[in-house]
C-alpha cells in the first residue's frame, strides 16, 4: 500500500518536472547533464462542510448563526437539535507563502419541497501565511429562517478561491 | 536524493491523509507552479492534479482580478474590465479547458501567448482559475414535510494563479514604508506600506530581522504589488507573542524571488510601533 501510494506521488511529480523542463532538458543534453526541477505547488482540500444542522422553524422569522470557530447560535423562536460545523479548508504550499482567500458573501438555498433561504457568509481570514504544515481557513455564516419556513432539504452552492499573488 | 525526497514525501503524505477524512466533496486539487511569467515568445505549462479520493471534473478559466490598497485581489466582471485587462484575456490561450481526472491523475495545461501586432509595451495579466465542478449536491437523508429544515451548502472551491505577459523593456522598483503592529478582527498583524513605481509589478519575499538575532523574526514569501496600485498595505497575521517581539527596531528586506536570483528590491530599518 505504502509503495503504491509512493509510486503514484512520484509519478505526479515526475510528470510535473518533465513537463516544465522540456527546454531545460534540451539545453542540458548538449552538456550531458541531467536536471529535475521541483515546481512550487499549492494544494487545496475541503474538510468539514458548512452545516447549520437541523432547524425547526417557528412562527416568526429568525436566524441561525455559525461562527468560523464552529459555535452555533440558534435564534429566538427556533429549535436546533443536534450540532453543526463551520466549513473548513486546508492549504498546502511553500513554507512562508502568503495567499489570499476570496469567496461569495452570500448563498441562496433552494428547498426540495418549496421556498428558498439565504445565508450571509464570513471567512476566518482574508490572507493566510502558510507554515511548515500549511494553513487553513474556516467559513461561517448567518442563515435567515423565515416564519414557518417550509420543511425539507435546502441546498445551495457558494464559490471560494485561494489566490496566489 | 534526500533533497528530492522532501517534496515527494509531502505529496505522499497528502495522498494518504485524505482517506482519513471522508470525501465530502470531490474536487481537492494541486496546482504547480504557482505563477507564470511569459514574454510572448514561448509558452508554459501548468500541472493540475486531482488529490481527492474521487474522480472529479475540473474547469480551467481566466479571470480578471485587481489588487486593492489592502493587497486583496478583487474579482472583476469581464464587462467591467479595462482595455488592457481585456487584451490580457485575449492574448493568453490555454488548453484543455475542462478535464475529468481520476484520483492522483495529473494533467498538463498548456498556456501560450499570442501578442497582436501593435500591442503597446506593458505588463498584461489575468488569473487562471482551476476549479472542480460539483457533480451533485451532498446528499443527506431526505426530510419529509414537518420534520424540520435541513441545510446542505456545497462549496465550489478552487485555486487561482497569476499569468503575466510582459511586452517590451519594463522596469519597476519598490519602497518599504512605515511598519506597525495592527489589530485585525482576528488578532494582531504585522503591517507595513509598500509603494511601487515603474512599468511592471514587483514580486518577492519579505524578511524581518533584528540586529543580533540569528533567525529572522518573520518571513513572508510571494508578496506582489501589481501595476494597478502604486501602493499597498501588507498585513500579515501573527501570534500575539510574535507581535510583542516585533515591536522595536527591525530590518525589513524585500527581495526578488529566489528563482530569479533573489536580488534586493528594497531594504529599510524601521521602528515597529
Amino acid at each position: 500500500m505504502r509503495t503504491i501510494g509512493m509510486k503514484r506521488a512520484l509519478a505526479g511529480v515526475a510528470i510535473a518536472a518533465f513537463a516544465m523542463n522540456a527546454q531545460a532538458a534540451q539545453a542540458a543534453s548538449a552538456t550531458g547533464q541531467a536536471k529535475a526541477k521541483i515546481l512550487r505547488q499549492i494544494q487545496l482540500t475541503a474538510g468539514s462542510p458548512l452545516d447549520f444542522g437541523t432547524i425547526i422553524s417557528g412562527s416568526t422569522a429568525s436566524t441561525v448563526a455559525m461562527t468560523t470557530a464552529g459555535t452555533r447560535t440558534c435564534g429566538s423562536g427556533l429549535s436546533c437539535p443536534g450540532t453543526g460545523t463551520a466549513g473548513s479548508f486546508d492549504i498546502q504550499g511553500t513554507n512562508g507563502a502568503v495567499v489570499t482567500v476570496s469567496g461569495d458573501s452570500s448563498v441562496t438555498l433552494n428547498g426540495s419541497i418549496s421556498g428558498t433561504m439565504t445565508a450571509a457568509l464570513t471567512y476566518s481570514a482574508n490572507t493566510v501565511t502558510l507554515g511548515a504544515s500549511g494553513g487553513n481557513f474556516q467559513v461561517g455564516g448567518t442563515l435567515n429562517v423565515g416564519a414557518n419556513q417550509a420543511s425539507g432539504d435546502h441546498a445551495g452552492t457558494y464559490n471560494v478561491t485561494v489566490n496566489y499573488q | 536524493m534526500l533533497r528530492l525526497f522532501g517534496p515527494f514525501l509531502c505529496l505522499f503524505m497528502a495522498a494518504f491523509a485524505l482517506p482519513a477524512t471522508p470525501a465530502l466533496a470531490a474536487g481537492d486539487l494541486l496546482v504547480a507552479p504557482t505563477r507564470l511569467i511569459l514574454d510572448g515568445s514561448r509558452g508554459a505549462e501548468v500541472v493540475l492534479n486531482n488529490i481527492g479520493s474521487e474522480p472529479a471534473t475540473y474547469r480551467i478559466s481566466l479571470e480578471v482580478k485587481r489588487m486593492a490598497a489592502d493587497g486583496g485581489l478583487d474579482e472583476i466582471a469581464e464587462a467591467d474590465a479595462t482595455p488592457a485587462e481585456k487584451a490580457a484575456l485575449a492574448m493568453i490561450a490555454f488548453s484543455p479547458r475542462r478535464v475529468v481526472l481520476p484520483p492522483n491523475q495529473p494533467q498538463v495545461i498548456r498556456v501560450g501567448v499570442r501578442v497582436p501586432e501593435g500591442t503597446p509595451p506593458g505588463e498584461y495579466r489575468a488569473h487562471m482559475l482551476f476549479r472542480a465542478v460539483p457533480d451533485s449536491v451532498a446528499a443527506t437523508a431526505p426530510k419529509a414535510a414537518g420534520e424540520g429544515v435541513s441545510i446542505a451548502i456545497t462549496p465550489i472551491y478552487g485555486i487561482t494563479i497569476p499569468v503575466i505577459v510582459r511586452i517590451g523593456d519594463l522596469e519597476a522598483s519598490a519602497t518599504i514604508g512605515d511598519a506597525r503592529i495592527g489589530e485585525t478582527r482576528d488578532g494582531p498583524a504585522f503591517e507595513f506600506d509598500l509603494t511601487r513605481s515603474g512599468t511592471r509589478s514587483v514580486y518577492g519575499d519579505i524578511e524581518v530581522t533584528r540586529r543580533g538575532e540569528p533567525q529572522p523574526l518573520l518571513v513572508a514569501r510571494g508578496i506582489a504589488v501589481y501595476p494597478e496600485v502604486d501602493a499597498r498595505t501588507v498585513s500579515l497575521r501573527i501570534p500575539p507573542d510574535l507581535a510583542a517581539q516585533l515591536r522595536g527596531p527591525v530590518h525589513i528586506r524585500y527581495t526578488e524571488d529566489r528563482e530569479v536570483g533573489g536580488a534586493t528590491i528594497d531594504a529599510a530599518d524601521r521602528v515597529v510601533r
